[in-house]
C-alpha cells in the first residue's frame, strides 16, 4: 500500500474555525442594498379549486412592494416531471401549495401582509393514502400531465422494475420462507440552516441567486428555463452557494420558493430574500418519502437464499421531485445485498394530497434496507440459523457481478460482518432477565458516483500563484459534510504541497466547472479523483518547465550558499544533466531531483520556481482544468439493469439494546459500526460522518415521524418532532473502517456520506426482537408501539 | 413577530403600576413559554413587563422551611446546596426540565404561572404542600399550591397580581419523596410524570402525597390513591390496587405526543416505581 503524506492523517477542517466563530456567511446572514423580504401565502386546504384570491388589503399595507399570484405573474412550471407551478392557478393539491407571495421592506410587514390575503376555495375530496389513491375511480389529483394530455389515474408515470433468474424455481427451491410488510414514515431532514435564497437581477435582466442547493449547475439550467418562461429569453442565471447549514438531500431539487423569489425580484427590480422559519420548514418543505415494502425471501436447507420478491408502494405526495427516483436506489440492495439468484422487484409511486416529498440521505436505501434486513432476520429465524451465520452464508464477494449488473470491484462486507460480530460479542447471549438483545444489519451503497443523470461528471480548475498557493475551483457543494477538507487533502497529497497552501474558492457557477451535484455519496470520490487528474497535469507542466529553470535557480542558491559557508565543497552531482522531467519530484511544496544528494541549496520552493516561470520574457502563469466522468452507466430502470456506480460501499452495524417492558422504552447500550470505506481520507471527518449518520439513523428507528392528518402536518416544530440529542447518544459507539483500497477510488477511497444511516434502523429492530420477541414493522419503533405489541403478545399467550 | 413595548421595572410596585395602566400587557420572566406563544400567535400582548430586574424576586431563603422567589431560575435551584439537600425531589424535577440552556433562563414562577398540565416544578411543590404568595398593588395573599391551578393556562392569579414567592414547610425527617417523568426523548415535555411523597412508620404508610402531570387539565393530586395508601401496609397487592386506581383517576387526552391509553399506563407504572424507589424494594 502507498505511503501517504496527508491522506489518512488527522487534519483539521479549513472551514471549521470560521464556522465555530460564527463568521461563516449563510443565506440567513446575507444582505444586499435595497433588499426586500419575501413571504409566501400557503393553501388552507389539501385539495380544492381556487375560486378567488383577494390581495387588495395586502397591497395597501405600507411597506409592501409587490404582491404576486398566478393571475398577475408569468407562469413558471418546474419539477422532476414538470408537474408543479411556482404559484397555483386553478387548484391546490396539498396544504403547502403556494397561492400568493409578497415582498416587503421588512419581514414583519411581509408576514402581516400574508395574513391579509384571503382566498376562497371550493374544497375537493382528498386522497391521503397511496392505496386509496391507486383505486380505480379515485378522484384525480392531476387531471392532465405536463404536456396537457388527460390523465386517467393517480399513478406517477415512472417505471422501476427488475426481474432476474427464475423466480418460480427459486420459490420451489426454498425450504424456508419469510414474508413481511414494512413501512417507513415521512421524516424531515432537519438541517440546522432552514431553506432560503436571495435573488437579484442586474439591469441586463441577468439573474444572480444565492441558493441553498446541492445542484448549482442543474439549478442554473432550471432557473434559466424559468427566465425564458418569464419572457427573458437568452438570459443567464449565476448561482452562488454560500455556507450551508446542512443539505441531506433538500438541495437536490429547485423549489417553488426560489422561483417565487425570482418572480418578486423581477417584479420589484430589487433583491429579494426568502428564508423559511423552522415552522415553515417543517410544514411547507419536502420531507423523505414514505413507503411500504412487501418482501418475501426464501432459502434452502443450507441457508442460501433462493429468491427475493419485493413490491414497493411509495407515497409521492402532490408533486414530483427527484425523490421519485428512490426506487432506482432501492433496486440496488433489492438485487445486490447478499447473493440471491432470482429477484423480482417492482415499485409504484402514487400521487396523494399529502405534502410532496424529496430526497434525503440514503435516497431509498434506508427504506429498503429496513425491510430487507428485518426480513433477513425473520428468515434466519424460520430456518433456525443464527442471523450472523445466515448473513455470512449469503455474503457478497469481491469481483462479482450482481443480478442488477452491478460490477463489484472490492467488497469488504465479510470483514464488516466479522468485525461487528466480534466487537458485539455476538455469540455471547445478552444478560438474561434484563430484556436485552443484540441485532445487526448490513448495507450496500453506491461508492463511486451514482449515474442517475446523463452525466455523472465533475470538474476542477487549479490556479497557481506567485507564492506557491493553489486556488481551487470546484463544482461540489460544501454543506457541512467536510467536502472542502477532503478536497484540500486530495490536492495537497496529489500535487505535493502543504494543505495550508490550498484554498477552495466559493462555489459560483460563473467561475467553477460543472458538476452534476453533491448527492449519491459522490462528493469526496469525485473531488479527489479530479484532484489527482489536475495535480498530475500540473506536475507534468511544472517538471517540464523545471528542466530549464531549476538548474538556473539552483545555481544562484549554490553561489549564495558558498558565500555563507566559505570552504563548502559541493558533492559531485551534475544537476544540470540530472534536470530531466522524469527525475523531478514535488513534495510539501518543494521541488527536487529524486536521486540528488539532500543538500539545502539543491531544492526549490514551488513559489520561487513559479516566479521564475512568470517573471521572464514570455513568462507564464500555471493553471489547469480537468473534467472527470466516472466509469459507470445510466441504468435502464424499467429493466432494472445497469452498473450505476463505479464501485460500491458496504457496511454492517450492530446494536445491543435493553427494553423496558413496562414503558416500552428502548435504551441503546452500545453500537458497533464497521464500514468498507475503501480508504480513510481524513479520520475525524469520517468519524463525524458516521456518528452523525448514526444519530439520524436512530432518530429514524425510534423517534422521528412527520405526523399528519388529512394532509396537514401536526408536529411542525422541534417541540413535537423529536430528534435524538446528545442525551440519546449516551452509549459507546465503536467504529471500525475496513480499507479495501479500491482501484477506482481516489487514493483507494469510496463514498461514505450516506451509508452510516442505512442499516441503523433494522439493526436496532433486530436487537429489539432478540430482546423481547417483538417485531415492529412500521417505523419509528416508538415506546407506545412496543408496549401495545407486548400487551397483544401477552393476551395471545394468556 | 409582532411588535410590542418592553418595560424593565426595578420594583414590584412599579411593575404592578405599569400592569394596571397598560391594557394588554403581560409579565415576562424567562420568556421560555411566553415568547413561544407570541411567535405562534397564540398571544398578542401590547407590552411586556419584565420581572427580571426586581432583585427581591430572585432570592432563595432557608428559614427552617424555605422561601423561593418566583424569578429563581431552574438552574439556581439546582445549584443551591441546602435547597437540594432539604428537598431532593425539587432537584429531581428541576433536572428533568428542558435543557441546560432552558434551565438557565426558565424560572420557577413562570413554570407555575404558565399553568401547563405538564409543568414539571408543580409536582414536587404539590407533594410538598407548598404555598404561593400572590401580590397585588393593594394586598398580598397566600394560596396553597393545590388551589392554584384552574385549567390549562388558567390559575387563581388575578391579572393585577404577581406571583412573588413559593413557601415550603420545614422538611419532615421521616418523609421521602421522588419524581418520575416520561418523555419521547430526554429533553421533552412530560407525556406523563409523577411525584410521590411517603412517610412510613413501622411498615405502615402514615402519609402519602401523589401528584401527576400531563394526565389531566391541571397538575393533579391523586387524593384517592393517597387515601388508599395511608394507614395501610404497603404490599404488592396494595400497590397493584394503587396502580389501578391511579389509572382510573386520571383523565388524559390523546395528542401528537402520546395517546390517552399510554399516559394512563405510565401513571400506573410510575405509582409502583415511585413506591419501589422510596421503599427500596421491588413490588412487582
Ligand atoms: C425547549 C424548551 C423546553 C422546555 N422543557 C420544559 C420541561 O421539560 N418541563 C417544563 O415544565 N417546562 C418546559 N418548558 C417550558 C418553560 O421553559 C417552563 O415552563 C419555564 O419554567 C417557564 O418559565 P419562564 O420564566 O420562562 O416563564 P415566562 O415564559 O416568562 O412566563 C410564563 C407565563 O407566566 C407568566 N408569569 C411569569 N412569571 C410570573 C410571575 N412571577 N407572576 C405572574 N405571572 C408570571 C407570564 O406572563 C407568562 O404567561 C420548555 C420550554 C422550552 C422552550
Amino acid at each position: 500500500m502507498k505511503n501517504f503524506r496527508y491522506i489518512g492523517k488527522e487534519t483539521s477542517r479549513p472551514d471549521a474555525p470560521d464556522k465555530a466563530a460564527g463568521k461563516a456567511h449563510y443565506i440567513h446572514d446575507l444582505q444586499r442594498p435595497g433588499m426586500l423580504y419575501g413571504k409566501i401565502k400557503f393553501s388552507d386546504h389539501p385539495h380544492a379549486r381556487i375560486k378567488h384570491i383577494d390581495t387588495s388589503k395586502a397591497e395597501r399595507l405600507s411597506g409592501v412592494r409587490a404582491v404576486i399570484t398566478a393571475n398577475n405573474s408569468p407562469e413558471v412550471r418546474f419539477g422532476f416531471l414538470r408537474d408543479n407551478f411556482a404559484l397555483k392557478k386553478d387548484k391546490v393539491r396539498q396544504y403547502r401549495d403556494e397561492l400568493a407571495a409578497v415582498a416587503a421592506i421588512d419581514p414583519d410587514i411581509a408576514e402581516e401582509a400574508i395574513e391579509l390575503i384571503k382566498v376562497e376555495y371550493e374544497p375537493l375530496p382528498g386522497l391521503f393514502s397511496p392505496h386509496e389513491a391507486m383505486k380505480k375511480g379515485s378522484p384525480l389529483i392531476h387531471e392532465t400531465d405536463s404536456q396537457g394530455r388527460p390523465r386517467t389515474d393517480n399513478l406517477v408515470p415512472l417505471q422501476y422494475h427488475h426481474e432476474s433468474g427464475n423466480l418460480s424455481a427459486g420459490k420451489r427451491a426454498a425450504k424456508y420462507m419469510a414474508q413481511g410488510e414494512f413501512s417507513t414514515p415521512r421524516v424531515q431532514q432537519c438541517c440546522m440552516g432552514t431553506a432560503g435564497c436571495l435573488a437579484e437581477f442586474d439591469m441586463n435582466s441577468n439573474l444572480t441567486i444565492w441558493a441553498k442547493t446541492q445542484i448549482p449547475f442543474l439549478a442554473q439550467r432550471d432557473f434559466n428555463r424559468a427566465l425564458s418562461d418569464m419572457g427573458l429569453n437568452d438570459k443567464n442565471t449565476r448561482v452562488i452557494v454560500p455556507a450551508l447549514g446542512g443539505g441531506f438531500g433538500t438541495g437536490l431539487d429547485t423549489h417553488a420558493y426560489e422561483y417565487i423569489a425570482i418572480l418578486l425580484a423581477f417584479q420589484t427590480g430589487r433583491p429579494v430574500k426568502i428564508v423559511y422559519t423552522r415552522d415553515e420548514e417543517f410544514a411547507y418543505f419536502s420531507p423523505r418519502q414514505s413507503s411500504t415494502t412487501k418482501i418475501t425471501q426464501g432459502c434452502g436447507q443450507d441457508g442460501k437464499l433462493t429468491f427475493r420478491e419485493v413490491e414497493v408502494v411509495q407515497d409521492n405526495g402532490a408533486y414530483t421531485s427527484w425523490g421519485a427516483t428512490y426506487p432506482s436506489v432501492m433496486m440496488m440492495p433489492a438485487t445486490s445485498l447478499y447473493r440471491v439468484p432470482s429477484v423480482y422487484f417492482n415499485a409504484q409511486l402514487v400521487y396523494t394530497n399529502n405534502t410532496y416529498c424529496q430526497a434525503m440521505r440514503g435516497y431509498g436505501n434506508p427504506e429498503h434496507t429496513w425491510a430487507l434486513e428485518s426480513n433477513m432476520d425473520e428468515l434466519a429465524g424460520e430456518a433456525g440459523i443464527d442471523p450472523y451465520d445466515f448473513r455470512m452464508i449469503n455474503c457478497n464477494k469481491p469481483k462479482e457481478t450482481t443480478p442488477m449488473g452491478l460490477k463489484v470491484s472490492t467488497c469488504g462486507l465479510k470483514e464488516c460482518l466479522q468485525t461487528v460480530a466480534k466487537k458485539l460479542d455476538w455469540k455471547k447471549k445478552s444478560k438474561k432477565g434484563k430484556c436485552r438483545g443484540k441485532g445487526m444489519a448490513s448495507l450496500i451503497h453506491v461508492g463511486g458516483g451514482g449515474r442517475i443523470y446523463r452525466s455523472d461528471a465533475s470538474g476542477l480548475i487549479l490556479k497557481l500563484d506567485d507564492f506557491g498557493n493553489v486556488n481551487a475551483y470546484h463544482g461540489g457543494v460544501e454543506m457541512g459534510q467536510g467536502l472542502h477538507s477532503v478536497l484540500t487533502l486530495g490536492i495537497a497529497e496529489a500535487l505535493g504541497v502543504r494543505p495550508e497552501k490550498v484554498f477552495i474558492n466559493p462555489l459560483d457557477t460563473s467561475t467553477c466547472p460543472w458538476d452534476v451535484g453533491t448527492h449519491a455519496s459522490r462528493g469526496a470520490f469525485m473531488a479527489c479523483n479530479t484532484a489527482i487528474l489536475a495535480a498530475n497535469k500540473l506536475r507534468d507542466r511544472i517538471f517540464e518547465l523545471s528542466e530549464e529553470l531549476f538548474p538556473q535557480e539552483v545555481e544562484k542558491n549554490l553561489e549564495k550558499f558558498i558565500k555563507k559557508n566559505p570552504g563548502y565543497k559541493p558533492p559531485d552531482f551534475d544537476f544540470i544533466k540530472a534536470a530531466k522531467r522524469e527525475r523531478f519530484d514535488l513534495k510539501d511544496g518543494s521541488i527536487f531531483i529524486k536521486d540528488a544528494p539532500r543538500e539545502p541549496w539543491l531544492s526549490l520552493d514551488l513559489g520561487r520556481l513559479l516566479r521564475a516561470i512568470h517573471f521572464r520574457t514570455q513568462g507564464q502563469m500555471l493553471a489547469t482544468e480537468v473534467f472527470y466522468d466516472p466509469p459507470n452507466e445510466l441504468p435502464d430502470f424499467a429493466k432494472g439493469f445497469g452498473n450505476i456506480s463505479s464501485t460500491y460501499a458496504y457496511g454492517t452495524q450492530g446494536a445491543e439494546v435493553e427494553v423496558d417492558t413496562e414503558t416500552g422504552e428502548v435504551k441503546i447500550l452500545r453500537m458497533v459500526a464497521a464500514h468498507d470505506v475503501g480508504k480513510v481520507l481524513n479520520p475525524p471527518a469520517l468519524k463525524g460522518q458516521i456518528y452523525g449518520a448514526l444519530a439520524q439513523g436512530i432518530g429514524y428507528a425510534l423517534y422521528e415521524e412527520l405526523q399528519s392528518e388529512k394532509g396537514k402536518i401536526l408536529n411542525p416544530n422541534f417541540r413535537d418532532y423529536k430528534i435524538p440529542t446528545a442525551q440519546e447518544m449516551d452509549f459507546p459507539v465503536d467504529l471500525e473502517f475496513i480499507e479495501t483500497n479500491d482501484s477506482f477510488g481516489p487514493f483507494g477511497a469510496k463514498g461514505v456520506a450516506e451509508p452510516g444511516l442505512v442499516p441503523t434502523a433494522p439493526a436496532i429492530a433486530n436487537a429489539i426482537y432478540d430482546a423481547i420477541g417483538i417485531r415492529i414493522r412500521d417505523l419509528p419503533i416508538t415506546q407506545e408501539k412496543i408496549l401495545a405489541a407486548l400487551k397483544k403478545l401477552k393476551e395471545a399467550n394468556d | 413577530m409582532r411588535r410590542f413595548d418592553y418595560f424593565r421595572p426595578k420594583s414590584l410596585k412599579e411593575a404592578l403600576e405599569l400592569k394596571k395602566t397598560i391594557a394588554g400587557a403581560k409579565f415576562i420572566s424567562g420568556g421560555t413559554d411566553l415568547i413561544v406563544q407570541i411567535k405562534n400567535r397564540e398571544l398578542k400582548p401590547s407590552a411586556l413587563i419584565s420581572l427580571r430586574f426586581i432583585p427581591e424576586l430572585a432570592t432563595i431563603e432557608i428559614n427552617g422551611g424555605a422561601r423561593i422567589g418566583a424569578l429563581v431560575t431552574i438552574s439556581d435551584i439546582l445549584q443551591h446546596p441546602e435547597l437540594g439537600h432539604n428537598y431532593p425531589v425539587l432537584t429531581e424535577a428541576a433536572k428533568s426540565l428542558g435543557s441546560v440552556q432552558i434551565r438557565n433562563v426558565a424560572t420557577i414562577g413562570g413554570n407555575l404561572c404558565n399553568c401547563s398540565p405538564c409543568a414539571d416544578m408543580a409536582l414536587p411543590l404539590l407533594v410538598l404542600e407548598a404555598k404561593v404568595r400572590l401580590q397585588s398593588a393593594k394586598a398580598s395573599r397566600e394560596v396553597p399550591i393545590s388551589k392554584f391551578f384552574k385549567g390549562p393556562g388558567e390559575s387563581c392569579l388575578a391579572s393585577n397580581e404577581i406571583l412573588t414567592d413559593i413557601l415550603l414547610n420545614p422538611p419532615h425527617n421521616k418523609a421521602k419523596a421522588t419524581f418520575l417523568k416520561k418523555g419521547r426523548v430526554k429533553v421533552d415535555l412530560a407525556i406523563a410524570s409523577l411525584a410521590l411523597l411517603l412517610e412510613m412508620e413501622g411498615g405502615i404508610c402514615r402519609k402519602a402525597r401523589i401528584a401527576a402531570g400531563s394526565v389531566a387539565p391541571i397538575p393533579l393530586r391523586l387524593s384517592k390513591v393517597e387515601t388508599l395508601l395511608e394507614g395501610a401496609a404497603v404490599s404488592e397487592d396494595l400497590v397493584s390496587k394503587a396502580q389501578h386506581l391511579a389509572r382510573e383517576t386520571v383523565s388524559p387526552i390523546t395528542d401528537v405526543r402520546a395517546t390517552e391509553k399510554y399516559r394512563r399506563q405510565i401513571v400506573g407504572v410510575y405509582v409502583k416505581r415511585g413506591l419501589e424507589k422510596i421503599l427500596g424494594q421491588s413490588l412487582a
